[in-house]
């Protein structure tokens, strides 16, 4: 019983590394109607960007800001230079999958001849260990589950209290509709690719913080998980995708403790399948997944 | 040049001519985009080889996976087929019913990468990440595998199987069934109101693509004889994309052109400049295998960009009884 009470404890952790990703991943497709493969690859360079910089000597939490700022100015060029220009010619949305996917690819490959194929880790003293009850983490581990919360709590506000979240909810909503009432959409869509890729950076890092140890292929098994929570919460719902996280975060971490590590994402895997199957519109959307393909 | 070289480039040829057919068939056509494509060819392989393996505890039982039923060709290549077929049913079901177009994208590129883990991780199933040796090539208990003869035999095979899957998805294209295919694709809910069933429609080509791409599986590990995870990891996929959106969504003669410039166009070109021990050394390890990948995404890029249509474009159908 003692296993699954630890193991709870890591899944408070990774929930709240996923949840990071995954609204990030769910604001860029909500908003700005981008399934943006490229997610995992960027995480995953902004984890290479801190190791280098830890590597350096520099204390892995100014890595993360680096991470963040690395991760927002990244995606932001990413949409000016690729996404938006194939999207104005009127590529589909199929088209656009298939634009992110070849971008995805890319962004591996050129890091590759850099960083090599093998595991690196931080060089970073996790912390005293703090016990609650059967539950163990360390201190970095905590910081990770409070820089979630006062993240999801800062979207939160962004999304209910600000002029910019209500003008990315409306163009959400209706593009052209937010235009046509004197919104700014071009600059919407520019502000979430930075918050989002900001989320992104960051969640490369911390992701890599709470591995062991990380190599280029993660960047594929990230993107699953976080495509997991995202749709399993309703792809496009920030707050899906924070329920989405605690549950992919829970069951994996659960499942890694009743059988093996080696298949959480397996098990990630499983979920989606399993909200395809029976709710493809996910636990919040009303419509989403069902809507007419583009 | 040799004629070992000539065999396997010819081969090789023909084996990407059959994938890019079915995938061409599946995206060009219908338009499914199918991105775990490459785990239909991969099944295909594996049914081939446990069809032809003998059972695992023979060569002192190194190597372990289910089956090992020692059949002989055709046997393999019409399981390997099968296999593809089999393996549509299910994942179609799933993934095809009423999900939108790009969901159905993804949720097919993550199939990809989970097949991938799952077996690489079940070792006593399909030889685990190490996966399949000495698969026994077809004929070889008559005709030395080994020898020039036989080379110019496996050409032949395969030609004959690329004939067959390019008459077979002709014959689908050029058909009235095609016609609904092709509606489908332009726009799925006007071919609904007309009473096209879409599902139906494309749970039948993403059965046909995945036999094809089962046989094309099969044929490589007959020749290659050997099969494991790291060779059909999803970047291939990709590849095979990069060539139906060279060659031409749509068309045929465009899928096979594509075949030629770009899974065998950069296979030689890689091996080439790997070959010359002055590239071969430049930067760091693999940098001409990355590169490579690079230059497969930025002709995807480059050609959506400034040529979607492709080399040879898809032709434009026009009803001949029709007013002028």
């Amino acid at each position: 019983m003692n296993l699954f009470v630890a193991a709870f404890g890591f899944g408070l952790v990774s929930m709240s590394v996923i949840a990071i990703a995954a609204v990030g991943f769910t604001m860029q497709f909500g908003i700005t109607n981008m399934i943006n493969l490229a997610y995992g690859e960027v995480m995953i360079s902004a984890a290479y960007l801190a190791y280098y910089m830890n590597k350096a000597g520099i204390s892995i939490w100014i890595g993360m800001v680096a991470g963040a700022l690395f991760g927002a100015v990244f995606s932001f060029l990413l949409n000016r230079v690729i996404y938006a220009p194939f999207m104005r010619k009127g590529t589909a949305n199929l088209g656009m999958v298939i634009v992110s996917l070849a971008v995805s690819l890319m962004i591996s490959n050129l890091l590759l001849p850099i960083v090599g194929y093998y595991s690196v880790s931080y060089q970073e003293d996790a912390g005293r260990l703090i016990r609650l009850g059967s539950i163990v983490l360390t201190r970095d581990q905590i910081i990770v589950i409070g820089i979630a919360v006062v993240l999801m709590l800062g979207i939160h506000a962004l999304l209910t209290y600000t002029r910019l979240g209500k003008a990315m909810r409306a163009t959400a909503a209706n593009p052209t509709l937010a235009r046509n009432c004197g919104i700014p959409t071009q600059r919407v869509i520019d502000s979430v690719w930075l918050i989002t890729g900001a989320l992104c950076g960051l969640a490369g890092v911390v992701a890599a913080l709470n591995a062991d140890s990380f190599a280029i292929a993660n960047g594929s098994a990230f993107l699953i998980t976080i495509l997991a929570a995202a749709v399993l919460g309703g792809a496009g719902q920030p707050y899906g995708a924070m329920i989405g996280a605690v549950l992919i975060g829970l069951i994996t971490e659960l499942s890694a403790a009743a059988w093996s590590p080696e298949y959480k994402e397996v098990v990630a895997f499983g979920i989606l399948v399993l909200v395809m199957v029976l709710r493809p519109q996910g636990l919040l959307a009303k419509r989403g997944a069902l809507a007419a393909a583009g | 040049m040799n004629t070992f070289y000539a065999a396997n480039l010819l081969i090789y040829a023909g084996i990407d001519i059959i994938a890019c057919l079915a995938l061409n068939l599946q995206f060009g056509v219908s338009g499914i985009v199918n991105f775990s494509f490459i785990v239909f060819q991969a099944v295909g392989a594996y049914a081939a080889a446990v069809l032809s393996l003998p059972p695992d505890t023979a060569n002192g039982g190194f190597q372990h996976y289910v089956g090992g039923l020692q059949l002989s060709f055709p046997f393999p290549w019409i399981g390997g087929a099968i296999a593809g077929g089999l393996l549509a049913i299910p994942v179609g079901f799933v993934v095809l019913r009423k999900l939108r177009s790009d969901y159905q994208a993804i949720a097919l590129l993550v199939l990809s990468v989970i097949a991938n883990t799952v077996i690489t991780n079940a070792d006593k199933f399909l030889g685990g990440a190490a996966g399949l040796a000495l698969v026994p090539p077809p004929f070889s208990d008559r005709i030395d595998p080994n020898s020039e003869g036989y080379q110019y035999f496996y050409v032949g095979i395969t030609a004959v199987a690329v004939v067959i899957a390019f008459a077979l998805v002709n014959r689908v294209v050029n058909s009235p069934y095609g016609r609904s295919l092709r509606a489908m694709r332009e726009r799925e809910d006007a071919a609904a109101a007309i009473g096209k069933d879409p599902v139906r429609l494309k749970m039948t080509i993403f059965i046909v693509g995945g036999v094809i791409a089962g046989l094309s599986g099969a044929i490589l590990v007959g020749f290659i004889q050997i099969w494991a995870p790291s060779v059909w990891l999803y970047p291939e996929t990709i590849i095979l994309f990069a060539a139906i959106i060279v060659g031409g969504r749509g068309n045929n003669i465009g899928a096979i052109l594509g075949a030629l410039l770009v899974p065998v166009g950069f296979e030689e070109v890689t091996r080439l400049l790997n070959n010359n021990p002055n590239i071969a050394n430049l930067g760091p390890p693999n940098l001409i295998s990355a590169l490579q990948w690079v230059a497969i995404g930025l002709l995807i890029l480059g050609f959506l960009w400034f040529r979607p249509q492709g080399v040879r474009p898809e032709p434009r159908r026009v009803f001949e009884g029709g007013p002028d």
